[in-house]
């Protein structure tokens, strides 16, 4: 039983972390754009296929691949939020989400244009997974954990290191405060969504290193990303990696009592528990 | 002479009038009047993307092959087509527009049976003719009163079959992991009933949720049964999932699941060693009736599947019905699709045959590509073959078909 309970535990991690880095993406744009944005999903999708077209087209190793996904979703994330997103804002918060779903199932058809419907996989050798004690751990989980690992690491030495970061984290915190200081909100939104969506990317990618990824790829994960944002406090960046752990292993441990059918209701039961006892989510919706 | 005059004037300003009427009249109302209008809502996108458009591409042949020998009912065949997305609540939207804006006599193509049983309340309320080759068992025991048929057989002839190939093949301890679909339990009701026949037994069994991206618990949990093979009841995208799970595991048993789930397509996408030995199966075309080589060459393939043959019989046994009856209407389709399909008239093997031989007086039966299409009341096929092959070196290697 105790091996079964750290079995169900690790998996969770990995599940976990891999969410983790799309949801950082997704809260981020919350924190600074105070809307959410459900076009995360395609830019995973579309993150995913450019990693595909650099690691099987081009020949790229994965972490070029990787750089690959980010830079192509970021720029999608760019270019649709200043054009398409942008003017919605005008209309409020629950128009530009809306405006973010239609969006959303848009760029989606245009994967789906391009590269079809079928189930692709990256060019990988797949590997056994290594066995300590009973328990197993996947070599390729976890090189995608250290790559998630070193990407949420990479963000938060950006968030505090940087003066980008530090500008973004003023917008989030208090945006007129961080006007009257003299920082380009504009100039914000764009990083954000350059940022955010290339994070989408590479969290598209990430889940498809360890499966196939099709059109729908971000679009089968966006409710378990949106689930780990809002557990952890949508808007806060270190609450999204909370939410996604605890929605990842939460899922893993309520296959000790429940049928695998119930796994994603725990996620939203988790959502419900939480909001009721800590409606701002487990850190709240401070940044960082 | 100006009796002749007046006449001429007056014909004038009547075509005068009729073309104004038709340029003012709604494009949909003129294109109702010209073409008889069909339905189709197959799963272009989806989960069920990879038959979906060849379902399409085998209906559109029929009906262009029956528009070239004259229509139907004196008219042109048009297939207003529709994407159900694989997804329940997009294709009830598109069957509500089919029924609704199109107001097609009949809606040809469901794929998933989650689909089609969203889809069926909507199709028998309306009184519109609905052919799927979903396969679950609850969907022809719905109260759908006459208005469905399937050509797929159904959930419980499937289960039995493959669970009779699972112990022919030396499977002694099978586990089945199942999608949370309509058919997932009573496929697994019905190997748990079937597998000890053949000195077998199910060892256990779950019901997984779909878009995971990954399945290792699951894995875990089937794996602690020990079982020497699984059955991996699942769609594309799940199954994919789980070949791999099960490869990282080092499970070395059997593996077999259905053909739509592992597709060539979904052979390259995965590294060869996951699916090396796991079998496939589907029912079969009849690939030894006329019906299928006349398919067969309208297409310009030879190996078409089973879906591909399906789509082809729906739309001739549409066309047919609709002959027969002289009426295009759902009423008339549910009324007469097996005076056509089955019993002791003439043999014929295409719509244009058929409809030749029922223009003469003729009484007919259709033979489809895909089987007899002799059907049940409650609309299930009465026989059907099933096809089984193999993966060796990412490739499909043929078995047997029985």
């Amino acid at each position: 039983m105790a091996t079964e309970i750290l079995q169900l535990i690790i998996n969770g991690i990995m599940a976990g972390t891999i969410l983790a880095v799309p949801a950082i993406g997704l809260t981020a744009i919350f924190a600074v754009l105070r809307f959410a944005n459900f076009a995360l999903a395609s830019h995973a999708t579309i993150g995913a296929f450019a990693g595909l077209v650099a690691n099987v087209n081009f020949g790229l190793p994965v972490v070029p691949s990787l750089a690959f996904a980010f830079l192509a979703a970021g720029l999608v994330g760019l270019a649709t939020d200043e054009f398409v997103l942008k003017p919605f804002r005008a209309a409020g918060f629950i128009t530009t989400a809306i405006g973010s779903i239609a969006l959303t199932i848009a760029l989606e058809n245009v994967v789906r244009f391009i590269f079809g419907n079928e189930l692709r996989g990256y060019d990988l050798p797949i590997r056994r997974d290594w066995r300590f004690e009973g328990i197993r751990i996947g070599p390729q989980q976890v090189e995608n954990l250290a790559i998630a690992v070193a990407v949420m690491a990479a963000v938060f030495l950006f968030l505090m290191l940087t003066r980008t970061g530090k500008a973004m984290r003023a917008v989030a915190d208090n945006p007129m405060l961080a006007n009257i200081k003299g920082i380009n909100a504009e100039m914000v939104a764009r990083i954000v969504s350059f940022v955010g969506m290339g994070l989408a990317g590479l969290g598209g990618m990430l889940i498809g290193l360890d499966t196939t990824i099709d059109p729908l790829t971000g679009f089968r994960a966006i409710l378990s990303i949106f689930a780990a944002a809002v557990v952890g406090g949508l808007g806060s960046i270190p609450g999204a990696v909370v939410g996604a752990l605890t929605v990842g292993i939460g899922e893993e441990l309520s296959l000790l009592f429940l049928s695998p059918n119930y796994r994603s209701a725990v996620g939203f039961f988790t959502i419900l528990l939480v909001l009721i006892f800590r409606p701002r989510g487990i850190l709240g919706q401070r940044a960082f | 002479m100006s009796d002749n005059t007046i006449s001429r004037r007056h014909a004038l300003q009547g075509v005068a009038a009729l073309a104004a009427g038709s340029i003012a009249a709604p494009a949909i109302v003129r294109a109702q009047a010209g073409a008889l209008q069909l339905g189709v809502l197959t799963p272009l996108t989806g989960a069920g993307g990879f038959d979906g458009p060849r379902m399409l591409k085998a209906m559109q042949a029929v009906a262009a092959e029956v528009n070239a020998a004259g229509g139907l009912l004196g008219r042109q065949i048009a297939l207003i087509v529709e994407d159900d997305q694989t997804n329940p609540e997009a294709a009830v939207r598109a069957a509500r527009k089919l029924i609704d804006v199109s107001k097609v006599p009949v809606i040809m193509g469901t794929w998933a049976s989650a689909v089609t049983s969203a889809v069926a309340p909507v199709c028998w309320e309306s009184k519109t003719f609905l052919t799927t080759v979903s396969g679950a068992d609850s969907i022809t025991l719905l109260p759908h009163q006459g208005y469905l048929i399937r050509t797929q057989p159904n959930n419980h002839l499937q289960a039995a079959k493959h669970a009779e190939f699972m112990a022919s093949i030396g499977a002694k301890r099978v586990f089945c992991l199942s999608i949370q679909a309509p058919f997932s339990v009573p496929t697994q009701k019905r190997l748990a009933e079937v597998l000890p026949q053949g000195g077998s037994e199910l060892v256990g069994a779950l019901i997984y949720e779909k878009d995971k991206t990954t399945y290792r618990s699951e894995i875990d949990q089937a794996l602690r049964t020990k079982p020497d093979f699984l059955y991996l009841n699942g769609y594309a995208p799940d199954v994919t999932v789980l070949l791999r799970d099960l490869y990282r595991a080092g499970f070395d048993g059997g593996r077999m699941t259905q053909s739509y789930a592992l597709t060539s397509k979904v052979l390259e996408s995965l590294p060869p060693e996951v699916t090396e030995g796991a079998y496939t199966t589907q029912p079969s075309a009849d690939v030894e009736s006329p019906a299928f080589a006349r398919a067969a060459k309208r297409l310009g393939i030879d190996d078409q599947d089973s879906y591909e043959t399906q789509a082809t019989d729906w739309i001739s046994l549409v066309c047919l019905t609709i002959a027969k009856a002289k009426e295009a209407s759902g009423t008339a389709l549910r009324e007469n699709v097996r005076k056509i399909s089955q019993g002791s008239g003439m043999k014929v093997y295409t719509a244009v045959d058929g409809l030749k031989a029922l223009a003469e007086g003729k009484e007919i039966n259709y033979e489809g590509a895909s089987g007899p299409c002799d059907f049940t009341d409650i609309g299930d096929i009465i026989d059907c073959k099933f096809r089984y092959q193999r993966v060796a070196a990412a490739k499909f290697k043929f078995l047997k078909i029985a």
